[in-house]
């Protein structure tokens, strides 16, 4: 029974700055839910809310069935990981990571019995005696997860804990992550600002922008239906290609944009999108580099590996960007034509933002 | 030809930095020898015997180093025994017979508990302010202008406060006469009042160190603020405070006015009685004086070095990496 529920939670700070415009959410019990946003979108403050270190100016929050606006962070039944880490300087990895049951006066020897479980869980066995400052950057991460899952918290909360760690280290703590959610079975709500450490990790994501929500719903469910242009751009890497311009249906349906004109079959064109100023999202995988379609010029090659980025222009110095299989190769300067799939098209208001279906 | 050119512009740089480094520790130089020459002219008249305090052309060393003057310990055993056996004492000095002891329990005494008691109500102040933001933004700030009364400005009134209110009040109300004059506990008070915003102001810099998510860590796992305080934040800001004890132990130590207004003849601390030894029929009595001077200075020079270390480890301790 960990369940949260977060209903109109409103944060203000002073009369002017609104951190948090009401947030509805419901984690379910051993769900992996990721908050993701720019930086200054009101998600560490959602936390820090959850957490009970910020007390929401309005709404409610629930952790099971239990109201929990006026309870002490201590008396929540959470866990939680800092940001910094936050791990106590002054104490060895073992006293850091016993604390939890130090604070509960639990007997000496479940205290060495139980770190030293975690300690195996979390593959830091070694490092009991060590103090904080002699530990790697990978090594502290673990000691702050050991010491958090210590207590078996029903809710784990994650500010952004992966933020301090090197590229590689940090792909492969993403999974180790995962695989402690599977072992624990407890709710995890992670706060980070990286789409690519939300799509790989979570459940259900939710994304906020300026205090607001924008979207909730799957990894793939926010990655192919984007509810507007904010949530479009901001998953996916390389960004989507957003066009403005205008659906024209004289019998066939065209997209007019000031450098091109293309045609698309009707079907995927949604009613509400016809005749009015649109912005046309387009993944970089959803456009085609081939014999037919619109003419563009090839600017500059990027090769991933396995694909190649080809990033074109058509008419103005506007780069679209399309993924390709590496086997092709394109050099700049080429002429190429290039069309879009049709079930691979997004379209949004010009100028509310909101995805047109 | 680059190369050459490199090369050149290198030594150049390098002889410039040489010159700005000569330059540098010499004026430093300088600037510790005018800091220094006092107090090496206080430890020298501190071993001279009444002869030599003001020959001219003046003793700069003692002979076994070659200097004119014989050294001896004459000052340090009048200030150590009781005054009054040496010859060259005066008689005002005499008939009050003291040793420098009973000065140097009271300043330890004074000095020490109101060094303690400061650190630990300014602490908590700190804590609070920095925590809780207690007194507003600007708070802080205008804890260090009190600071910028003049001493005197304060010792008058307190002296009006501490002869003539307490006493008829407690008169009046309790039927005893408490006068705060001249006693241990009064001038305490003072002195905690008084360094009171340094040790907030120093306090806070070594509190702002710690990042609040490791207090909200411990809280999260349910400690309270009290025990959060105990294992987590006294032990971080530890350092700190002794840096913060040495600081305000050391202005305590060498305090005058206050002490000249408030207290003796009960009290009398260790630069008050170095004031002492002077007289009008006999003038300054300039070894004695300077051997005190110099048993003032020696323990503040000690922890001086002392803190000097502790400032290293008290402003540098690392949390964890950010």
């Amino acid at each position: 029974m960990a369940s949260i529920t977060l209903q109109k939670l409103v944060k203000k700070f002073g009369e002017t700055v609104t951190a948090v415009a009401g947030v509805d959410l419901d984690v379910s019990d051993g769900e992996f839910m990721v908050v993701v946003g720019p930086s200054g979108c009101g998600k560490t403050t959602t936390l820090n809310m959850i957490s009970g270190f910020e007390e929401p100016t309005s709404g409610t929050m629930l952790i099971g069935d239990r109201v929990v606006n006026h309870l002490e962070p201590g008396d929540r039944g959470l866990g939680m990981v800092f940001q910094d880490l936050a791990l106590f300087p002054h104490m060895t990895v073992f006293e850091n990571i016993a604390f939890g049951l130090r604070v509960d006066k639990t007997a000496d020897t479940e205290v060495k019995e139980r770190v030293s479980k975690v300690a195996t869980t979390m593959k830091i066995s070694h490092l009991l005696t060590k103090k904080p400052a002699q530990c790697s950057g990978g090594e502290a991460q673990r000691v702050a997860l050991a010491r958090t899952i210590i207590t078996e918290p029903q809710v784990l909360l994650m500010d952004e804990p992966l933020s301090s760690l090197d590229a590689k280290l940090r792909i492969e703590m993403r999974t180790e992550l995962k695989r402690l959610h599977e072992e624990l079975k407890s709710t995890f709500v992670y706060v980070t600002h990286d789409q690519a450490e939300a799509m790989t990790m979570a459940d259900r994501i939710m994304v906020m922008e300026s205090g607001y929500v924008q979207q909730i719903d799957t990894p793939l469910g926010i990655y192919r239906k984007p509810t507007n242009q904010f949530v479009g751009t901001f998953f996916g890497q390389p960004t989507m290609n957003i066009i403005p311009g205008r659906i024209e249906n004289s019998g066939s349906s065209n997209f007019v944009s000031e450098q091109f004109e293309l045609g698309i079959a009707p079907d995927s064109v949604p009613g509400s999108a016809l005749g009015k100023d649109i912005n046309l999202g387009v993944r970089s995988e959803n456009v085609t580099i081939g014999d037919e379609g619109a003419s563009g010029e090839v600017r500059l090659i990027e090769p991933l590996g396995d694909e190649t980025l080809v990033f074109f222009s058509c008419g103005n110095e506007d780069f679209l960007v399309a993924k390709v299989d590496a086997e092709r190769e394109f050099s700049p300067g080429d002429n190429i034509r290039f069309s879009f799939q049709p079930g691979g098209m997004h379209f949004f208001d010009a100028e509310s933002g909101g995805r047109l279906e | 030809m680059t190369n050459d050119a490199n090369t050149r512009a290198e030594m150049s740089f390098a002889k410039r930095y040489n010159l700005f480094f000569w330059f540098r520790h010499a004026a430093l130089m300088l600037w510790a020898l005018m800091i220094m020459f006092p107090i090496f002219w206080m430890i020298s008249t501190s071993f001279k015997d009444s002869g030599d305090w003001v020959t001219w052309p003046p003793n700069w060393f003692p002979s076994f180093i070659g200097g004119g003057y014989e050294p001896t310990l004459h000052n340090y055993q009048q200030i150590f025994t009781i005054v009054g056996h040496g010859e060259s004492l005066s008689r005002e000095v005499t008939e009050q017979a003291f040793t420098i002891w009973g000065a140097v329990r009271d300043s330890m005494v004074v000095s020490s508990i109101s060094a303690f008691i400061a650190l630990l109500l300014g602490t908590f102040l700190a804590y609070s302010i920095s925590r809780f933001n207690v007194g507003g933004k600007y708070f802080r700030y205008m804890i260090l202008t009190i600071r910028m009364v003049p001493p005197i400005i304060i010792a008058i009134p307190v002296v009006m406060y501490y002869a003539i209110l307490i006493p008829f009040s407690t008169q009046a109300v309790l039927g005893i006469r408490i006068s705060m004059i001249d006693t241990y506990v009064g001038l305490c008070l003072l002195y905690i009042a008084t360094t009171l915003p340094f040790v907030i102001w120093m306090m806070l810099n070594f509190i702002e160190e710690i990042p609040k998510t490791i207090e909200h860590a411990a809280q999260i796992m349910g400690a309270g603020r009290i025990y959060t305080l105990r294992r987590v934040v006294m032990p971080l800001v530890a350092p700190g405070m002794v840096v913060t004890f040495l600081f305000i132990f050391i202005l305590n130590w060498s305090e005058f006015l206050l002490a000249l207004t408030l207290t003796q003849p009960n009290v009398i601390t260790l630069p008050i009685l170095l004031n002492k030894f002077q007289s009008a029929m006999e003038g300054r009595l300039y070894g004695p004086q300077a051997a005190i001077g110099t048993v003032i200075t020696v323990p503040v020079v000690i922890l001086g070095v002392l803190i000097q270390k502790h400032l290293i480890t008290g402003f540098s301790f690392g949390t964890i990496r950010k």
